[in-house]
């Protein structure tokens, strides 16, 4: 029997949402990709086709997501007419929006990702390809629509936006303010922020140094983050300095 | 660089340090130099409120509500703090889209029929979208997050800043309520409910009203009908007749005593920015972020003073009044004496003078507000030991009168006030 690509993609939906309802009921390393066959109801060899890993299946989700997220941009109306910060910020805002019902799973990787030596980090960039083709596009139209000039680094700018965008989840994971506001207001004004280096010279006169700093001071940031769990309030007050001077 | 509210408790400490710092400086600089008072208000004034343009969102609303409630606040303040109202953080689309989504569930092209992404008009914690739903036109108020909780330490820049200026006054309780009217005014809900509540009472033909959609409604996010009309500004940009105008001022002046007298509440922010000029003399009311309800028996206590002030009653029998509604305390007969005629004569004066004759021409009388500043400003400058808590319904009424004739006076509009001291008569 045939399986049309639109039946696969349904299954694999579907096991992925029963996959993430059972780790946040039990846990990641107690959720058995046996018991979440059962709960998608397909059978054991069917899940382990999918997805061979329960890891495999966390990339998977993510990727998910992303998939998710920019159809929900495709359906805004006149998003072309949005500033190049305001797509980016729409992105990850609608990326958070979809995490928003699985937050108790996505505590759970970030965990796993910045303090357990389960996950490495380095994996995650496997999962971001959609995202930065993504990024990388909206980028290429700003320049091309001159509504930015050519930034130096260009062809790092999406991998450094995916950075960008893992701290924010990360801050986000621990965010306990009211509807999450701060993580809205921390994207809003670094964003503005980074918006404004756009679009002045500052970057093709101290770019170097000034990419440079960012960089570090990003990479840095999630270093500390990833080795100890107690840093994550030196972090805040790292990025608070790197984006109010 | 569009200057973003900053975050966290330490980016904002440092803003907000870096504010007191440089008070502490100027003060030590007028002991040594002694230098002109009015100059070194304004260089104060300056920086604090550079500083609040940083910290922005709630201070736009603070800096109105300390106008309010601190008449004895120089002058160089003032004028500051109107100023101060047009910084207001705008909204991206990205936030807007978000905002909603978060406030009503829904992403604005699935909340609304059309939802326009660029605001038409700045409000002080957010922006005024266009929308659409069953046909029907709506303006949608978007706050910005986060805005609530800046409040508290937002107010406490004002606590110490206002300290210093209160020459040894007790400013706690002003302080209090200031916070107390901003958190209300914060909260959307409220809003929606006062607006409902104005719209079912007042009924006047020439008086509109948005009605409001509570299920589009939250604390943050408030829908209601849009009113197409003129605000104050382009209103007298259009060269209105000098009857036309008479008859907007006769129609807020006597709203506004309609309300409190058979609603018992008043509409207490006299921002013009808070009525909509519309076609055939019609006036919309918006904006019931600051509605007062006012207590019976202090109303009848108000209004007896107040009727006892222009029948021109001798001094004596008014400090009486005056002490039972709580503005003045009991002291010696001599002390309460000189009180009452270094500090509140000058202003019950000012309230009643319009109110004396059968209209009161605020063409003729064009330095009206002058005089009013002018004669606040003397006031505050006296030193007075003991501390006085002033009424606050009290203060909340005339506070809104002397803004509303301060409008009258820019409009150059006459009133009538048959139809007031009637109201007020009949109360008796
Ligand atoms: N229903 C409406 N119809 C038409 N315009 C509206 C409506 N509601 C608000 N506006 C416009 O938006 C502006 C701001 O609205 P509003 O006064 O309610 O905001 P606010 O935050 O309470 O501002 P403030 O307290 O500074 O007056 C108004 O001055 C008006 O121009």
């Amino acid at each position: 029997m045939k399986i049309t690509q639109s039946a696969k993609e349904k299954t694999k939906i579907k096991i992925l949402q029963s996959a993430v309802d059972l780790i946040i009921e039990k846990g990641f390393d107690n959720a058995s990709l046996r018991e979440m066959a059962k709960n998608a109801g397909v059978s054991n060899p069917t899940i382990y086709n999918y997805f061979p890993s329960k890891e495999k299946l966390l990339y998977a989700y993510i990727e998910q997501k992303h998939k998710e997220a920019i159809a929900s941009l495709q359906e805004i109306e006149d998003f072309q007419t949005y500033t190049l910060r305001e797509q980016l910020q729409t992105l990850i805002e609608t990326e958070l929006e979809l995490y928003l019902e699985d937050r108790e799973f996505i505590i759970q990787i970030a965990d796993m990702v910045f303090h357990a030596s389960g996950l490495k980090m380095g994996k995650l960039y496997e999962t971001n390809a959609l995202f930065i083709e993504t990024v990388d596009e909206m980028l290429s139209i700003a320049i091309e629509a001159e509504e930015i000039a050519e930034p130096p680094f260009r062809e790092h700018m999406p991998k450094l936006f995916w950075d960008y965008y893992i701290m924010v989840v990360a801050y986000w994971v621990k965010d306990d303010s009211e509807m999450f506001e701060n993580t809205t207001q921390l994207l809003d004004h670094s964003l503005g922020l980074a918006e404004a280096v756009l679009h002045s010279d500052m970057l093709s006169k101290a770019s170097d140094l000034g990419m440079f700093f960012f960089k570090t001071h990003m990479l840095n940031s999630l270093q500390k983050f990833a080795t100890k769990k107690e840093s994550f309030s030196k972090i805040k007050r790292k990025l608070g300095e790197v984006l109010h001077g | 660089m569009d200057n973003a509210l900053p975050t966290g408790k330490l980016s904002r400490g440092k803003v907000v340090g870096k504010a007191l710092l440089k008070i502490g400086a100027k003060k030590t600089k007028r002991f040594v130099t002694n230098g002109d008072k009015t100059q070194n208000h304004e260089a104060i004034a300056d920086i604090i409120f550079d500083a609040l343009g940083e910290l922005k969102g709630v201070s736009v609303k603070i800096a109105q509500q300390v106008a309010l409630g601190m008449p004895f606040l120089p002058p160089a303040y003032l004028e500051k703090i109107s100023k101060s109202f047009n910084a207001i953080p705008s909204i991206n689309k990205a936030l807007v889209r978000k905002i909603i989504k978060t406030e009503l569930g829904l992403y604005p092209q699935d909340a609304f029929e059309s939802f326009e992404m660029t605001a038409f008009a700045a409000a002080s914690l957010g922006q005024v979208h266009l929308a659409t739903k069953d046909g029907k036109q709506l303006a949608v108020k978007v706050q910005y997050p986060g805005i609530k909780k800046s409040i508290e330490s937002d107010m406490s820049l004002i606590h110490f800043g206002m300290k210093r200026f209160a020459k040894g006054q007790n400013v706690d309780h002003i302080i209090g309520e200031i916070e107390e009217r901003l958190y209300e005014e914060v909260d959307y809900v409220l809003e929606a409910k006062n607006c409902a509540f104005f719209r079912e009472n007042i009924d006047n033909k020439n008086i509109i009203i948005p009605k409001v959609y509570p299920a589009l409604s939250s604390e943050k996010v408030l829908t209601t009908s849009f009113l197409e009309g003129l605000n104050f500004d382009s209103y007298m940009a259009s060269n209105p007749t000098q009857e036309e105008k008479d008859n907007y001022a006769q129609l807020i002046f006597d709203t506004f005593f309609y309300a409190l007298y058979t609603l018992k509440h008043i509409h207490a922010d006299p921002n013009p920015g808070n009525f909509l000029f519309l076609e055939n003399g019609k006036l919309g009311l918006i904006d019931f972020g600051c509605v007062k309800r006012v207590e019976d028996d202090f109303l009848t206590q108000y209004n007896q003073l107040h009727l006892n002030l222009l029948e021109e009653d001798d001094d004596q029998s008014i400090i009486k009044q005056y002490v039972t509604l709580g503005m003045i305390e009991e002291q010696t007969e001599e002390e309460m004496l000189t009180f009452y005629r270094e500090i509140i004569k000058p202003l019950d004066t000012l309230y009643k003078e319009p109110l004396v004759g059968e209209c009161y021409d605020f063409k003729v009388n064009n330095d009206f507000s002058k005089r009013g500043f002018e004669m606040i400003f003397e006031v505050q400058q006296k030193q007075f030991h003991s501390v006085h808590k002033l009424n606050e319904q009290f203060l909340f009424i005339n506070r809104t009168l002397l803004g509303y004739y301060a409008l009258f006076e820019k409009m150059g509009a006459k009133i009538e006030t048959g139809y007031v001291k009637n109201l007020m008569k009949e109360y008796r």
